[in-house]
């Protein structure tokens, strides 16, 4: 356990060192703020518009800090660093779950400074409570970071450095689209996860009523199993590679 | 029970590549060495001869095509077994962000070195490596040079069994080269073997008690240096002022140099004829010439080892 902390405190490290990483929190922030501007073009709609933009640009946020991961990979295995750490007493399979403890670590970090962010703008500018529901749809937005994170592993293992990030996202955008999906079933359910089950957008946003916490807790749940079932695919794969 | 080999292969080969993109020629060709206990061992090739495919195959980085290996009597995947391994990477990358001591401390936590112990024992390597000012900058900002010595304070980190070393001299200055051979003779004294991978010989034979030299993916010959590098002749200094002697002499001799200060060195075969002839001369007598055993230096033996082995491979 304590090697995969350690590799994962590598990770987080390195991408809460960057300081364009709080500049992109900052604009997001900036965003969600300016939609409380669009009351007139929107007719009033700019309190769920600020609920949706602050649910998307969460969503966005914990995406390219998976996409960050698909970088960092293979760049660590050409450039040597995951050599020298492989050369430790320290497992491969240990080595790809350290990363994606890292990376989920380091996404909740950003995911949280962006959701309360968001809470308090969205109290000073409608001074209302927050509702279950908007808070409950930040917490799925976390969430999801567990499995995009599995899927980034699995491709990083193999592929190149310039085509990891492409097929992830596509992977990404077709987990989201599951819905459209569903008579493909070799995707649907199968290789790829539903990120529909985190998606709840129209409940925070129309809605307002709550989700059960039971709903929550076996999403999350799922996306951890849907994670150790993919890492290990990656670990098997991993381990016959030859490392730079 | 501990294995009286610190390092054993047998048949190791390694063919890169996969499936009809597998190379035709393989990178390390049916290796097999036996390094004994208590040795620091030098690993000698021309580029591309296979030395850093060997110690990659050694350190479980990449899979060996054919054969085996043992590190300290264990194979190379063993897990535990690397706790007792220093290895230092041909070009050690660290990730940028991370400051020296927070990369050190990374490794610690690896190498399951307690809590408490960790920061002694951090300040302790990075004093030997003569960066403890460095201890809080960022690595991304550091030279090749300063990248180095933190890699061999990585690989010293926790008192190894074996160090591991894939030119450890490269990027460093005359001074750091001192300070790294002095580091691992330290090392030896401690108990630790060495296994050195490097191209400057001088430094080589300095260091090290044993030698293997590798040749495109075959390894040529292995043993101890005083084996290796027998006496070969005998060598005959004449001092400045007889440059006719030595030009008279310099038609039978090996080798010929005149010297900056105007000194001649000979080598002849040994039991030349004409030595016999000198060794009465007035100029011998008068001291003017002077008859000592030739050792052949490393560099001589690496480059009269690897023209023979490309020899019999054109023919």
């Amino acid at each position: 356990m304590n090697e995969i902390m350690a590799i994962a405190e590598g990770t987080w490290r390195r991408i809460l060192r960057m300081r364009v990483v709080y500049f992109l929190i900052l604009c997001v922030l900036i965003l969600i703020a300016s939609a409380y501007n669009y009351d007139v073009l929107s007719m009033q709609e700019h309190k769920p518009l600020m609920i949706d933009v602050s649910l998307v640009l969460n969503t966005i946020a914990v995406i390219l800090v998976v996409i960050s991961m698909t970088f960092e990979i293979p760049k660590e295995l050409r450039e040597g660093v995951a050599s020298t750490l492989l050369t430790k007493p320290l497992g491969r399979t240990q080595y790809l779950i350290g990363k994606v403890v890292g990376t989920i670590i380091t996404g909740l970090i950003i995911s949280a400074m962006i959701a309360v962010g968001f809470f308090v703008i969205f109290k000073f500018a409608f001074n209302e409570q927050i509702a279950l529901a908007m808070l409950q749809s930040h917490i799925l937005v976390m969430a999801s970071i567990i499995p995009m994170s599995a899927i980034a592993v699995f491709f990083s293992v193999f592929m190149p450095e310039m085509i990891t990030p492409i097929i992830t996202a596509i992977a990404i955008w077709f987990s989201y689209s599951t819905e459209k999906l569903i008579g493909v079933k070799f995707l649907y359910g199968g290789i790829l996860p539903d990120l529909g089950l985190y998606n709840f957008k129209a409940f925070a946003v129309y809605g307002g009523e709550q989700m059960s916490w039971s709903y929550i807790g076996l999403a999350i749940l799922w996306g951890i199993i849907f994670s150790i079932f993919l890492v290990t695919v990656s670990s098997l794969i991993f381990r016959f590679r030859d490392i730079k | 029970m501990q294995d009286d080999y610190v390092i054993k292969t047998e048949d190791l080969s390694k063919t890169y590549g996969w499936f009809i993109w597998k190379k035709k020629i393989p990178s390390l060709d049916k290796l097999n060495i036996a390094i004994p206990r208590g040795s620091i061992f030098g690993f000698l090739g021309p580029n591309g001869a296979g030395k850093t495919t060997t110690i990659r195959l050694l350190m479980d980085l990449i899979k060996p095509s054919e054969g085996c290996a043992t590190v300290l009597g264990m194979p190379p995947d063993d897990v535990k077994t690397k706790h007792k391994i220093g290895f230092l990477p041909d070009a050690p990358a660290f990730s940028p962000y991370l400051s020296a001591y927070e990369f050190l401390n990374i490794c610690a936590k690896l190498l399951k070195i307690p809590s408490s112990e960790r920061k002694k024992r951090i300040n302790e390597v990075l004093e030997t490596v003569k960066m403890s000012e460095h201890v809080k900058s960022k690595l991304g900002g550091f030279s090749r040079g300063m990248i180095q010595r933190i890699g061999i304070a990585q690989a010293i980190l926790n008192k190894p069994e074996l160090l591991i070393l894939d030119e450890p001299l490269v990027g460093l200055d005359p001074h750091g080269r001192l300070e790294l051979m002095e580091i691992v003779r330290d090392q030896k004294k401690r108990g630790t073997n060495v296994f050195f991978c490097s191209h400057i010989l001088a430094d080589v034979e300095r260091m090290c008690d044993r030698i293997g030299i590798l040749y495109k993916g075959k390894m040529l010959c292995i043993g101890t240096l005083s084996e290796l590098l027998s006496e070969k002749g005998t060598r005959l200094s004449i001092k400045p002022g007889h440059d006719n002697m030595a030009k008279e002499l310099m038609v039978e001799a090996l080798s010929c140099n005149k010297l900056p200060d105007g000194s001649w060195e000979l080598v002849f075969p040994e039991n030349n004829a004409i030595l016999e002839k000198i060794r009465n001369t007035k100029e011998a007598l008068a001291g003017a010439i002077t008859v000592s055993a030739s050792k052949e230096s490393l560099e001589d033996f690496f480059f009269r080892k690897i023209e023979i082995a490309k020899k019999e491979k054109s023919s």
